[in-house]
């Protein structure tokens, strides 16, 4: 295995890996972004 | 009190405060979002035409992506601005790697922002060459334009759009150029507007198109797998002549993620606006994350999407590649007539937006460079004031100059640009990203927020969330080093060359500060103050503060001078430095807030007050607009009286009108003051900041007095008061004129107004003609802090006009 396909193969897993985590990201932030967006006490004025 | 005084201490130097926190006017969520769509948000106008010039029709899947992937990110940003307030990627960088790689990461955001503005004017003219070509081909087909004109171009007139485009780009940056010279005042109302009217365009957009699809039907496009992905010899870069790409299916998505990120390009706002967000702060910043998350998933991933589901393939990248959102509007169901006049408010908006990205460029790279002279990585020869205006001219001539010259090279190629700027933008993520995990493990200090899911073994904190945006960035990153030449070359060079510079002026400016840090100590003594309050200054409640800014006009210091015992009312003597939009996201250090013409200024000042032999205290504080300054620091200070000079641009009751104004934007609870506008004549006019008693006529006086006597003869009513009375009527105005006789109100209170001439401009300030302190009255001090002291504002908000 060369050089250049191993740099890839790690690349390709890292971006997989990362998106998962990111996944998981998103759905934990969108959760309480809901409590965020409902959550209308101290909302500043417009 | 502390020895603040022009009086030499006892090493012959005065010492002044200089508030190195920029004195803000804090805005909500709303205007926030405003503020960091006007950058995010017009990628929507080029990233779609880009991402499919690069990997084919599969690319809005790409673009929707990176919208959906850019959440993520935001949430990195949420968290470095939990750590500091002006958490933008120098400071991350610096706080975590170090200056070296701070200087490194600064020159990748350096290129991301300079090539906001080409890439940004360069679209803005393709719309608008575009639309002119478009125009030209109606007219032709109805037979308006003359034969003769059609001989000399040989077929229909048409206008060459990448030479517009060049020349439309370059007239903007140089338009922009001028206006940051002359220090252009930016704000978040003008933000605001713009994105009101973009939203109309997105609302028409997305429902006509989604009408459209309802009546012809579509497509959506093809998924992005290998057989999908249709990379154009400039997409694959290095890898022009490999296999590599053809071979590895992940690999074809990292590639088409990497020519779609720049999308995203923009979020760095987020970190500058923080600083200005309104209490509470954290919880604003993810609204505001919320905001321009959805806004610019909705805009720029579904209009991508809708693009390539309408405009037919023949003609979408081959006339529309480098004005997508125009072709949509000419592939709706409806009149062509209808279609035109839409595209043309698209141009409209795409000009508003793309051009406000401009001066964004030019406001942030000014912003960034500033900030990092703060360290002395920038020659002091940079940041030497305009001398008319007071701008870092020659920082905004080095990013301008930087910017024509992109714009001619590039030779209005939008596709270029756009691949070039991707890289700034990603790498610039990278260091921030990477930063943060360093500083999971580092940074001790308060930090309100975290990036989840974060585990914990042993003891040992895992940050996997952070860790997972951290590798598709990086891996993003690395592969756009191979596929996208003109990019890697490009920013290679550009931020090598910067990292030289950088490192260059840090090395000759460590002994010039030196020797400045020297000379200064002989004259004055600065003090940096985080924020402005009694304590820092050292003075009582009560003072008297007088703004100063031309130091050829200080008629009104001698004024106050002359008139005040200054062992019993302290003086202030402030200037407002004034910082652009942007700016407040950085710490300024004291030399940038106190340049040469401050030193200056203080010198003359301090030689007046020591020709009346009074002591009085110096302040300099950085603003956004001089007048929210004032208003600000005399709130701050407890100030009974504002003294200033007469503007030589605008009246004194203007200048009273923008003061109340400022004072009005301050959270309660507040207090007010007079405001005193010194003529060079020495007269002086006097208003009142703040509510106050009104001036009342005599014949109301009567009235008043005539009902008093009234209601008292009623049984029971024996103990009422004057001010009773009043209570009670402005009780029974205060209802009628919110529902039962409004319209009755305003037509009485006008013929009122229209019987005492014609009405000045609202008043917030009310002005007090009669009185007229006049100089070395001693009794004009005690007045004025037992009216101060008098009254802390209440919930009463507006202020009664004469």
């Amino acid at each position: 295995m060369s050089f250049t396909v191993l740099l890839i193969k790690i690349l390709e897993y890292m971006f997989v890996a990362g998106w998962i985590g990111s996944a998981i990201v998103l759905v934990l932030t969108g959760v309480e972004d809901v409590g965020t967006l409902l959550d209308k006490e101290d909302e500043a004025s417009r | 009190m502390s020895s603040t005084s022009n009086a030499p201490t006892g090493n012959n130097r005065v010492r002044i405060v200089v508030a190195t926190s920029v004195m803000l006017t804090f805005i909500s969520y709303w205007r926030a979002a405003a503020v960091i769509l006007n950058d995010l948000g017009s990628s929507a106008f080029y990233a779609g035409g880009i991402a499919e010039q690069a990997v084919g029709k599969s690319a809005p899947w790409f673009v929707l992506a990176v919208m959906l992937f850019a959440f993520a990110v935001r949430a990195v940003y949420v968290e470095s601005c939990s750590m500091f307030v002006r958490g933008g990627v120098y400071r991350v960088v610096k706080e975590a790697l170090g200056g070296t790689l701070a200087k490194l990461s600064v020159s990748a955001l350096m290129f991301d922002y300079i090539l906001t503005g080409p890439v940004s004017g360069v679209s803005a003219g393709q719309y608008i060459a575009g639309l002119i070509n478009d125009f030209i081909s109606v007219a032709d087909t109805h037979g308006w334009i003359p034969i003769a004109v059609h001989r000399m171009f040989h077929g229909t007139p048409q206008v060459g759009v990448n030479g517009t485009a060049v020349v439309f780009g370059v007239a903007v940056t140089l338009y922009f150029w001028w206006e940051n010279i002359k220090g252009i005042e930016e704000s978040s109302e003008k933000a605001l507007w713009v994105m009101k009217i973009t939203t109309v365009m997105v609302v028409m957009l997305i429902g006509w198109s989604l009408f459209t699809l309802l009546k012809v039907g579509g497509h959506l496009p093809p998924f992005p797998t290998l057989g999908n992905i249709h990379y154009s010899d400039e997409s694959l870069g290095f890898w022009k002549h490999s296999k590599l790409p053809h071979i590895f299916g992940v690999l074809g998505l990292i590639i088409g993620f990497g020519h779609s990120v720049l999308a995203m390009s923009g979020e760095e706002s987020l970190a500058q606006v923080y600083r200005e967000l309104a209490h509470p702060k954290l919880k604003n910043l993810k609204r505001t994350a919320i905001v321009i998350g959805v806004y610019s998933f909705v805009f720029t991933g579904l209009v991508s999407l809708l693009a390539v589901m309408l405009i037919p393939d023949d003609v979408r990248m081959k006339v529309y590649s480098d004005n997508l959102i125009a072709g949509l509007a000419m592939y709706m169901v409806g009149p062509q007539i209808l279609r035109l006049a839409f595209r043309a408010f698209v141009v409209v908006v795409g000009f508003l937006i793309l051009s406000g990205a401009v001066n964004t460029a030019i406001v942030g790279s000014n912003g960034v460079l500033n900030r990092v002279s703060e360290d002395g990585v920038l020659a002091d020869w940079f940041r030497r004031p305009h001398k008319r205006y007071g701008t870092t001219y020659r920082i905004i001539n080095l990013i301008v100059g930087l910017q024509l010259f992109t714009i001619i090279v590039s030779w209005g190629n939008i596709y270029t640009l756009g691949e070039a700027y991707a890289f700034g933008v990603v790498w610039s993520f990278v260091f921030k990203t990477i930063s943060m995990l360093v500083l999971r493990y580092r940074y001790k200090g308060e930090r309100n927020w975290k990036v989840p899911p974060n585990l914990h073994l042993f003891g040992v904190e895992i940050p996997i969330g952070l860790a997972s945006v951290g590798m598709v960035l990086l891996s993003t990153a690395i592969v756009n080093l191979f596929t996208k030449s003109v990019a890697t070359v490009s920013g290679i060079i550009f931020s090598v060359v910067f990292f030289g510079i950088f490192t260059f002026s840090e090395h000759v400016n460590r002994r010039k500060h030196a020797d400045h840090a020297a000379q200064m100590k002989e004259q004055f003594q600065l003090q940096q103050a985080e924020s402005v309050g009694r304590e820092t200054i050292g003075i009582r409640s009560g003072n008297i503060l007088v703004p100063v800014r031309d130091y050829n006009t200080l008629n009104h210091l001698k004024w106050v001078l002359q008139g005040t015992d200054t062992h019993e009312q302290d003086v202030v003597v402030m200037t407002a430095r004034v910082s652009q939009f942007g700016t407040a996201a950085y710490g300024l250090s004291a030399e940038q807030v106190f340049s040469d013409y401050e030193q200056t200024l203080f010198t003359r000042t301090v030689s007046v007050a020591e020709s009346f032999g009074k002591k009085i205290s110096l302040l300099v504080v950085p603003a956004r607009d001089p007048w929210s300054a004032v208003a600000q620091t005399a709130h701050n200070l407890e100030s009974s009286t504002v003294v200033a000079g007469l503007s030589s641009k605008i009246t004194a009751a203007e200048q009273a009108f923008s003061l109340g104004t400022a004072w009005e934007a301050i959270p309660e609870p507040k207090q007010q003051f007079l405001l005193q506008i010194v003529q060079p004549d020495a007269k002086v006019e006097t208003f009142r900041i703040g509510p106050h008693t009104p001036t009342m006529k005599n014949e109301d006086v009567v009235l008043l007095h005539r009902l008093w006597l009234n209601v008292t003869r009623e049984p029971g009513l024996e103990n009422v008061h004057h001010h009773d009375i009043l209570t009670e009527a402005l009780t029974r105005f205060d209802r009628d004129f919110g529902a039962l006789d409004h319209e009755q109100i305003v037509k009485e209170l006008k013929r009122r107004g229209s019987e005492g001439g014609p009405l000045p401009v609202r008043r917030i300030a009310d002005q007090i003609p009669t009185v007229q302190p006049e100089p070395n009255r001693p009794d004009r001090d005690q007045d004025q802090q037992a009216e101060s002291s008098k009254t802390k504002s209440s919930a009463n908000k507006k202020i009664d006009s004469e």
